[in-house]
């Protein structure tokens, strides 16, 4: 996953460019290591027992 | 802002005295606290001019008539730019008010100009590359931040430049400027006020609220913005109460619990001193005090920041294709972020929301309120990256969420108020957190902890 591995810029360019975004190398490395930590932390969160949890849709206007 | 409504019409003093008044402070603080973008002297003297004519002819158009005020400045407000503190929108001029800017006006307010903000909203120190820092009126040698996003409206409201404001608030945008400012915020029920005409951040985390110095201004405030609106979908057709009539005074046997690990506990020694003497207070007054854990909030942060992150990157999208250099470093770095959050990604995090809310809502079934602090720490020092919480080191930004983000997640209305000093005399403030739909309960709880205490009556000696 890439959540537990080393995010290079090669990695960051190519999903930028899914996204629509052509950022340039410089630009990647410095946000590389605030993409490492968010993955990090939302490798925490896949590890969390949340199968059967409905997710919030709508935000109870009554 | 009841006071000043009270003054203007019983004729003490009239609407064109108070809204000099405020443009004279303005003129001579503002430079140094930079907490307006744009500043409308001709209008709002104009409009003073008009409402001091309807008094004199017998027409008042209720407690709020020529009362000056002043909002965030990503409220749309007919032909007066409205930039979100952006060099993106420096020079948009909208073509139509905000709504609840709309039902402000209607009211009888006068809109004075527009307050500064963290860049499109987001960030929780209240930084601006392009119109300035905002300074907290509390640092005597402006040296502190004043919060955000909605920094120019605490500082504003802080240093009397403006009696209230409307701030916006999606991770704690009006509660953090109020703790570090020493006024009072309201976040009310995600639903309970329009969003209709205001630059989004995350739409399903953004509540716009009011920005005052007592409960009493906030309950006044909200009484003329809240309500269903078809401009927004998402607002309630719940009826508005009467939110003044709510404040009693009275919290004997109000069931208050106060929020201790990861909120109370992780607060710096003074912060934690100062919730649990309001603990203390309520408790005097005959609430009664429990303690409360709330389990879910240990994932808030990632979940909360991936929501946002992919919400504020799906509207800004364009812009940070055609013009990313125009926006400032680190706001356009949490941009960014959003490319590389999946879907999967934002459903787990709403599946936390989930859980979070079913817990808040479960704690406030036996209680009706919840006591916590808005911040666990003080105003920090412009550019100070690191600090030491209760529980450990804390990234500052992280420490500013900390204890407000949750019920931005949750929806739960939830209102900041100062309750003490620290030793260096900087403001500290509680957070009050109450049912859907249950603001009533909330200012009523900071109302009459008001009665009790003076804090909120302080000022900077700056102001």
């Amino acid at each position: 996953m890439l959540a537990r591995m080393e995010i290079s810029v090669d990695s960051l360019r190519r999903t930028a460019a899914l996204a629509g975004f052509a950022w340039t190398d410089a630009e990647l490395d410095a946000i590389r290591p605030a993409v490492q930590r968010l993955l990090e932390s939302l490798a925490e969160l896949e590890r969390l027992p949340l199968g059967a949890v409905e997710p919030t849709t709508q935000y109870r206007v009554l | 802002m009841a006071d000043l409504g009270r003054m203007i019409a019983t004729k003490q003093v009239s609407p064109v005295e108070v809204v000099q008044a405020h443009l004279d402070r303005i003129a001579a603080l503002d430079p140094k606290l930079r907490a307006f973008i744009t500043v409308c002297p001709d209008a709002a003297l104009e409009a003073a001019r008009a409402a001091e004519a309807d008094l004199v002819s017998g027409r008042t158009l209720g407690p709020l008539h020529g009362v000056p005020w002043a909002p965030k400045d990503l409220y749309s407000t007919k032909g007066v730019r409205t930039t979100g503190g952006s060099k993106i929108l420096a020079d948009s001029v909208p073509g139509d008010d905000a709504s609840v800017v709309a039902r402000l006006a209607r009211a009888g307010a006068i809109l004075l100009g527009k307050l500064n903000m963290h860049e499109f909203a987001y960030g929780p120190e209240g930084l601006n590359a392009h119109y300035g820092d905002t300074r907290n009126p509390w640092s005597a040698d402006a040296h502190r931040v004043a919060g955000g996003s909605s920094s120019g409206s605490g500082a504003a409201v802080a240093a009397g430049l403006a009696p209230g404001s409307l701030g916006s608030d999606t991770g704690g945008s009006i509660r953090i400027p109020a703790s570090l400012c020493g006024i009072t915020g309201l976040k009310p029920t995600y639903g309970r006020v329009s969003r209709a005409g205001v630059l989004p951040l995350a739409w399903s985390m953004d509540h716009v609220g009011p920005m005052t110095r007592s409960a009493r201004d906030c309950a006044l405030m909200l009484g003329a913005i809240a309500g269903y609106d078809p401009a927004d979908p998402t607002t309630s057709v719940l009826p508005v109460p009467d939110y003044g009539a709510a404040l009693t005074g009275d919290v004997k046997g109000l069931r208050v619990g106060l929020l201790r690990a990861s909120f109370t506990d992780a607060a710096t020694p003074d912060v934690r001193a100062a919730v649990e003497s309001a603990a203390k207070a309520l408790e005097g007054a005959g609430a009664v005090v429990d303690e409360v854990s709330l389990t879910h909030v240990a994932h808030v942060a990632t979940a909360s920041a991936v929501i946002v992150a992919s919400e504020a990157l799906a509207y800004h999208a364009p812009w940070m294709r055609a013009r990313a250099q125009d926006y400032q470093p680190d706001v356009r770095e949490r941009l960014r972020l959003g490319a590389f959050v999946t879907g999967a990604h934002y459903v787990r995090s709403q599946q936390i929301r989930a859980l979070l809310t079913r817990e808040v809502d479960e704690a406030l079934a036996r209680r009706d309120v919840l006591l916590a602090p808005a911040t666990p720490i003080a105003a920090p020092v412009l550019g100070e990256r690191e600090t030491t919480l209760g529980d450990g080191p804390s990234d500052v930004r992280a420490a500013l969420l900390r204890c407000t983000r949750p019920f931005n997640f949750s929806g739960h209305p939830a209102c900041a108020a100062p309750c003490g000093f620290t030793a260096g005399g900087l403001p500290i403030g509680l957070q009050i957190v109450g049912r859907p739909f249950d603001e009533a309960t909330v200012l009523r709880t900071v109302d009459a902890y008001q009665r009790i205490t003076d804090w909120h009556t302080r000022r900077p000696a700056a102001a």
